[in-house]
């Protein structure tokens, strides 16, 4: 009996399939692929200038500064080639930073939020005026990073802030129900000394953990449905691949501002309150006076939009824009719609403040 | 088979038949763990859990770190605690050089109000050479080229799964 060719065939596809899922899933993509050069170093902490590809005299006057969470790497801003936030804003004509904050070491366990906004990213901020000679400069916070931008831009209002654009911000607290993360981190039931007395710093497999928690299903079983379904597709193989080297490289979190973010923010609320002290001084919002863009995505279940709303009430800045979009936490800004709609917006926006 | 017939032919999926009745699971499985997972019992039962793993590793842990002390000892080596400090230390001394490098840089803006904040950075500074994507031609503006890179992006599309 002759073997059927149909069947043959069938089975080298599926052979291939089985070996571009394990390529994916054993493998790392290329990512953060724009070039880019370090311009300044400070323990950890990173700072790059992008390579610009706009003529001097075409580009914008006001240098932008971009700030990601202090517990992923930021290269989620710079995926992939042709999928990168940060190759979309170079190629407008923007003289763009980016503050890498580094993994944090168990020397670095006692580092607070304050040291973050008020020792490093002030240096950071010297460092890019200098560098682009303005005087004023745009900053772009996103998740944690919002937190310390705005902590920041509210103790040095003077310093030259221009524009400030906050991306899926967890700044108010209020609404406990709403967020599941509030709830997990109650103190009737955490004891976030007990974690870092034993850890140091907060562990990135914890933190890791807790983000798919949210959603287990989604995370843990459909997101490699999704990719076994869309083998066939080499941009969503690809697209996927990126992703998944961005979500699998987990760094730890600084203990001391990882207390405060749960002691001070979660359970206490005092940002938004204007009650948070650091160094002795009271962070008050109302002396924010940049113009401000908050970026909302509707489907966030990491930071609930009811978490970046209430921001836009409590700064003195007199030109502010809410502007909320249909999507994840991170997939407004790395998903596939992010290019038609998140990036555009922000680019326009910024555009009209940056001359 | 003929080539025609192979190119249209789906390729041999074994779950194809499946699928959709995986999808509805899932997704009835998805909003009852979300609904789970925002339950005062889950924060409760996984605060318990990580207590209860903490507290019963912690002798271990004690253990572990006092004989590596002293085996370090022995060894003439430094221990953790002693690296970590030193470590504070380089940073402290970083901090005192970029404290210095603002010092000469606003030195030298006092002494120079029109020059640049330093040489090191003047040579980094927004004049340097570009990397043009496209040659500009005689007429292009710069709002020209910016809205170029803009379309070139939009047309790209297709990005990653949403986490």
């Amino acid at each position: 009996m002759e073997p059927d060719v149909a069947s043959l065939n069938a089975f080298v596809d599926l052979e291939q399939r089985l070996q571009t899922f394990t390529r994916v899933l054993t493998t790392k993509a290329p990512i953060a692929q724009t070039s880019k050069e370090l311009v300044w170093a400070l323990n950890k902490a990173k700072l790059y200038r992008y390579t610009p590809v706009v003529p001097a005299k075409d580009r914008y006057p006001i240098p932008l500064l971009l700030i990601f969470a202090i517990m992923n790497r930021p290269s989620i801003l710079d995926l992939r080639p042709g999928h990168s936030f940060v190759e979309f804003m170079v190629g407008c004509g923007y003289d763009l930073y980016l503050l890498d904050w580094g993994a944090p070491g168990f020397e670095d366990r006692h580092m607070n939020l304050d040291d973050y906004a008020l020792e490093y990213l002030p240096r950071a901020v010297r460092k890019v005026k200098a560098i682009s000679g303005s005087r004023e400069f745009s900053m772009l916070g996103w998740c944690i990073g919002a937190i310390l931008t705005t902590i920041y831009a509210a103790m040095r209002p003077d310093d030259g802030l221009r524009n400030l654009l906050l991306l899926t911000a967890p700044l108010d607290f209020s609404n406990r129900n709403g967020i599941t993360f509030a709830r997990w981190t109650d103190e009737k039931y955490f004891n976030v000394d007990t974690i870092l007395d034993a850890f140091g710093n907060m562990p990135g497999e914890m933190i890791d953990y807790g983000a798919k928690a949210l959603k287990p299903v989604e995370n843990y079983i459909s997101n490699y449905c999704k990719l076994w379904d869309n083998l066939d597709d080499p941009e969503a193989v690809e697209a996927w691949h990126a992703m998944n080297t961005w979500v699998t490289d987990i760094i730890p979190m600084a203990g001391g501002a990882y207390r405060e973010l749960i002691v001070e923010l979660y359970r206490h609320n005092r940002l938004m309150k204007n009650e948070l002290v650091v160094r002795g001084e009271r962070v008050d919002l109302r002396r924010i006076r940049a113009s401000l863009l908050t970026v909302i995505a509707a489907g966030d279940h990491i930071t609930p939009p009811c978490q970046s709303e209430a921001i836009l009430g409590k700064v003195g800045s007199r030109d502010k824009e809410l502007y909320r979009i249909p999507g994840g936490h991170i997939g407004i800004m790395a998903g596939s719609a992010a290019p038609r709609t998140t990036w555009p917006h922000i680019e326009q926006w910024l555009s009209a403040r940056s001359r | 088979m003929n080539d025609a017939e192979e190119k249209t032919s789906k390729p041999f999926d074994p779950l194809e038949p499946l699928r959709a009745m995986r999808d509805a699971y899932l997704d009835a499985m998805a909003k009852t763990m979300v609904e789970a997972v925002n339950s005062e019992a889950y924060a409760q039962a996984t605060g318990a859990m990580l207590e209860g793993y903490l507290t019963a590793s912690a002798p271990m842990r004690e253990t572990l770190d006092k004989s590596m002390i002293q085996a370090l000892q022995q060894l003439s080596l430094p221990s953790r605690q002693e690296v970590a400090a030193l470590a504070e230390r380089f940073t402290n001394v970083e901090m005192r050089l970029d404290d210095m490098d603002a010092k000469l840089d606003a030195l030298r803006e006092f002494m120079h109000p029109n020059g640049s904040a330093s040489k090191s950075d003047a040579s980094q500074r927004a004049d340097a050479p570009a990397t043009p994507v496209t040659k500009p031609g005689p007429g292009t503006t710069a709002s020209a080229n910016r809205s170029k890179a803009r379309r070139r992006f939009v047309r790209r599309g297709a990005g990653p799964p949403k986490r």
